[in-house]
């Protein structure tokens, strides 16, 4: 179904709170989606569009994607006196989220209860997601890389991670859907290295977005920096990341048709979000929404009319039918109000089931309802990034804490074959500077004026001379899947609903710290050549330091959660076949970061949209020539 | 006679380093000047504003104008030279134990658009107000806060400047290549910072 471009924005009114868990009760849906994020989105806008009809059961409230409620997410964010990534988004003892506030150190065996993640240790991570209508993107940074071929079989090429049951040209054609669909801003010519391939003609909807003042000077540096590499050499320079933010359309895209970027979303016409503004503000929230949000994809998915949401109700079991090992209901559990934990049972029932609230959230659900699982790999293999930060002060002012968070880095190093020894890295530079390390501006603010005693003129050139010339570099490292890393429940652990909480047991891989050292020594180097001085400091009482051959460090989570329930060849070695159908339950599909084998050094969403997009035409196909009788709906 | 509002935005000048056409520009200047009163035991105020309006104090109000450069930059810094008769009045109210902490606040309100509750040890000693304690003012507040035009930025998520601007130099270097530059600088500058803290990937 094609929509005219102006309505293109429209957020149909009341759509997210029109049905009744008694409506969806007595409806039998032909998919039942679990999660109202980018991969849920997407399955329900594909799937509706092809005339099935869809109920997505989502557990954060519903009003959220409009304006009215954007603009709320965005005032609590600027009152909120602890400005964490979950600032904007209102305590919701019922549908926790993590924050990065929580994490600290953990005692394994007597995990801290008090938060929604149990953690078990050893590692504490401090990574999130967030459970409001249109999931994690609400609040994600928007970078939006492909991963490389050679991510597609880690095993047989290094010794290392799984191989994909798919290959880098299977999943290519879905990642241009994919960055239709995201909107992504990057220029092809940019992005084809390490053997990443386009089709001939292709052209991103958006052209790149400019590097940043900041990275320019750090490229004065870098660019034509040689590094020599188990026998290979990598010249290394500052290139633009792709994002998922508006930029400027790319009038080649679509064989000459151009592109139309998504503004804020709305139920009325608004010109807002069109294009970026550079107002640094992406993590956590972006206040024009010119930045991708799940919500732009259900805006679409229900004008079709065909899709239903109930919202306040998190899903709580997955129940089977023990005969034929197909699922036949989801239960969920809705509340009126998120302070109180009063709520009523529902069930929801459809021909196809869709798990699609992230990789903890999948997981979870499924062992919380004890499905059985041939592999035993149900919650293992669980994958996030490792990030490593180094921070330093510029000779020069370099116009720090301007543009999008990040804008270029080092890309050259995510592939090779030291990949047999050490992980791949990407390399961000922070346009926020040192913020993410130490708080600035704040912390700097402080220092200056309660430390040094400065005030006036003095105080300004302090604060120019000191924010201006922060350079941050954060090295994101590839995780390799180990079944040991883990997400668990445990009847000991429930939120106020009665939910079992995920426990989560967690061991940054050696792989990943040999590449953390390479990574904190390049830095290094990077800092000499453009005459930085080092401010790297990392605390030993810190929740997530770890040694690793005689050096200490840091290690920050990177919200990309994977690999909880893998997907394979095969029912033996993998949760899901290579269309994220379960083995075990031919009728329920496991969405998302979930079932990628490895994450290579790519931010995971853009693969997790593009998996999502191959399987809705799996479903699809599933749906038209399935038999299963449809029960009529008695509405 | 200078009314009170008017003393309230000298002093801040002073303290903060921006001209006082600039901190009215933040549409701010009222609302701290209540909550600075409401933070404050009665009287405390007037006796830091008198502070601020001695003779030596308000002989040459700061113009606030260029931003300072950084002392590491070559070719020139826009702090030369000259007896900064502010900077003296300044450290006076800075060295005083009662005014001293009160004025370091209200820099602070004005950069981060918060107020930060004053020491436990000054509030034995000077009185203690209900409404002494950490908060955001406003979200207003928040997007007006000095710290983002100080680092030639602007608020996170706010008064933002426009696409692809982060690609040239900052303002900071331009009125820096244009030593005596003066004039109130408008608020909307490039870039700005964020202040989020924890993972952002
Ligand atoms: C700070 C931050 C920055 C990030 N930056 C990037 C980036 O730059 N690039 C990138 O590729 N990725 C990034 N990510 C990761 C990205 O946000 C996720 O990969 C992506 O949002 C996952 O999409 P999803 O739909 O699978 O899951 P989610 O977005 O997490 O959506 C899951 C949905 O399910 C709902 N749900 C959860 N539990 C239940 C339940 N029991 N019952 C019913 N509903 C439930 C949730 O409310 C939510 O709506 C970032 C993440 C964070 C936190
Ligand atoms: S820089 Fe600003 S306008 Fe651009 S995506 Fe980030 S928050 Fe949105």
């Amino acid at each position: 179904m094609a929509f005219d471009i102006d309505s293109s924005a429209i957020f149909p009114i009341g759509a997210a709170t029109r049905t009744t868990p008694q409506i969806a009760a007595r409806k039998s849906y032909d998919v039942v989606i679990v999660g109202g994020g980018v991969s849920g989105s997407i399955l329900a806008d594909q799937l509706s569009q092809a005339g099935h009809s869809a109920v997505i059961v989502e557990a954060g409230p519903g009003k959220d994607v409009q304006l009215d409620e954007y603009e709320a997410y965005l005032s609590r964010f600027y009152a909120a006196s602890v400005k964490d990534n979950q600032a904007p988004y209102p305590f919701n003892p019922n549908a926790r989220m993590p924050r990065s506030a929580d994490a600290m150190p953990v005692t394994p065996q007597t995990p801290d209860d008090q938060y929604y993640i149990v953690q078990d240790g050893p590692f504490c991570t401090d990574t999130t997601f967030t459970r409001v209508l249109g999931g994690t993107t609400m609040h994600w940074e928007g970078k939006a890389l492909r991963m490389l071929p050679e991510d597609f079989d880690t095993a047989s090429r290094f010794g290392h991670g799984r191989d994909w049951p798919l290959g880098y040209d299977d999943i290519e054609p879905y990642y241009r859907q994919a960055e239709q669909e995201l909107g992504v801003s990057a220029d092809v010519e940019d992005q084809r290295y390490l053997g990443m391939t386009f089709p001939p003609g292709y052209v991103y909807p958006m052209r790149k977005m400019p590097l940043s003042y900041l990275d320019q000077v750090v490229a004065r540096g870098v660019d034509g920096m040689r590094v020599d590499l188990d026998g290979d050499r990598y010249d290394l320079r500052i290139r633009s990341f792709p994002q998922a933010r508006n930029g400027v359309p790319n009038p080649d895209y679509d064989g000459g048709k151009g592109y139309q970027p998504i503004g804020a979303i709305s139920t009325y016409q608004v010109e807002e979000g069109k294009r970026c503004q550079g107002n640094n503000n992406c993590v956590p929230i972006c206040p024009v929404q010119a930045k991708y949000h799940a919500g732009k994809t259900l805006a679409k998915a229900l004008r079709t009319g065909k899709v239903d949401i109930v919202t306040q109700a998190v899903a709580s079991r997955v129940h089977v039918d023990k005969e034929s090992g197909r699922i036949s209901g989801i239960e969920y559990k809705r509340y009126q109000d998120p302070s109180s934990p009063e709520h009523t049972t529902h069930t929801v029932h459809g021909r196809v089931y869709v798990l699609a609230a992230n990789a903890i959230e999948n997981a979870r659900l499924m062992l919380a309802s004890g499905l059985p699982s041939t592999s035993d790999l149900v919650g293992r293999n669980l994958m996030d990034h490792a990030y490593l930060l180094r921070w330093a002060l510029l000779p020069e002012i370099a116009g720090t804490f301007r543009g999008t968070n990040c804008t270029g880095g080092i890309t050259e190093l995510r592939g090779g074959r030291f990949r047999e020894r050490q992980a791949g890295f990407a390399v961000d530079i922070h346009n926020d500077g040192w913020g993410w390390a130490t708080g600035s501006p704040y912390s700097d603010l402080l220092a200056i004026v309660d430390g040094q005693r400065k005030h006036g003129r003095d105080l300004r050139a302090a604060l120019v001379s000191q924010l201006s010339r922060q350079l941050l570099l954060a090295f994101m490292i590839e995780v390799a899947p180990e079944p040991a890393n883990r997400v668990t429940v445990d009847r000991r652990y429930r939120d106020p609903l009665g939910n079992l909480k995920p426990v989560i047991s967690f061991r940054v891989p050696e792989y990943s710290l040999a590449g953390a050292s390479f990574g904190f020594d390049l830095a290094g180097q990077i800092f000499t050549r453009l005459g930085a001085e080092d401010h790297t400091t990392y605390d030993p009482r810190d929740y997530s330091y770890v040694e690793y051959a005689g050096r200490g460090y840091s290690i920050r989570g990177g919200n990309h959660l994977a690999g909880t329930h893998v997907m394979g060849k095969t029912r033996h070695d993998s949760v899901t076949d290579p269309a994220q159908r379960s083995w075990d339950h031919e009728n329920l599909f496991l969405v998302g970061g979930g079932s990628m084998p490895t994450i290579g050094t790519s931010n995971i969403t853009l693969t997790l949209a593009a998996l999502a997009y191959r399987s809705a035409s799996f479903i699809d196909t599933q749906l038209r020539t399935e038999k299963a009788p449809a029960v009529i709906s008695a509405r | 006679m200078e009314n009170r509002l008017d003393q309230f935005v000298r002093l801040s000048a002073l303290l903060t380093g921006f001209a006082p056409l600039h901190l009215l520009g933040t549409g701010m200047a009222e609302t701290y000047l209540r909550a600075t009163d409401a933070a404050l035991p009665d009287g405390v105020l007037d006796e830091l504003l008198d502070a601020g309006s001695l003779p030596s104090a308000g002989s040459a109000p700061p113009t606030g104008s260029a931003v300072p450069g950084a002392p590491a930059q070559p070719g020139g810094s826009a702090l030369a030279g000259g007896a900064d008769p502010d900077a003296a009045a300044g450290q006076a109210i800075f060295g005083d134990a009662k005014l001293g902490p009160v004025a370091r606040a209200l820099i602070l309100l004005w950069y981060r658009g918060a107020w930060t509750a004053l020491p436990q040890e000054w509030r034995s000693a000077y009185g203690a107000s209900p409404r002494d304690v950490d908060h955001v003012v406003s979200a207003e507040a928040y997007q007006a806060g000095l710290q983002w035009d100080a680092a030639g930025a602007h608020p996170a998520g706010a008064r933002q400047q426009g696409y692809g601007a982060w690609a040239s130099p900052p303002a900071a270097l331009e009125t820096e290549s244009a030593p005596g530059t003066t004039g109130v600088r408008l608020p909307r500058q490039a870039g700005a910072p964020s202040v989020t803290e924890g993972a952002r990937s």
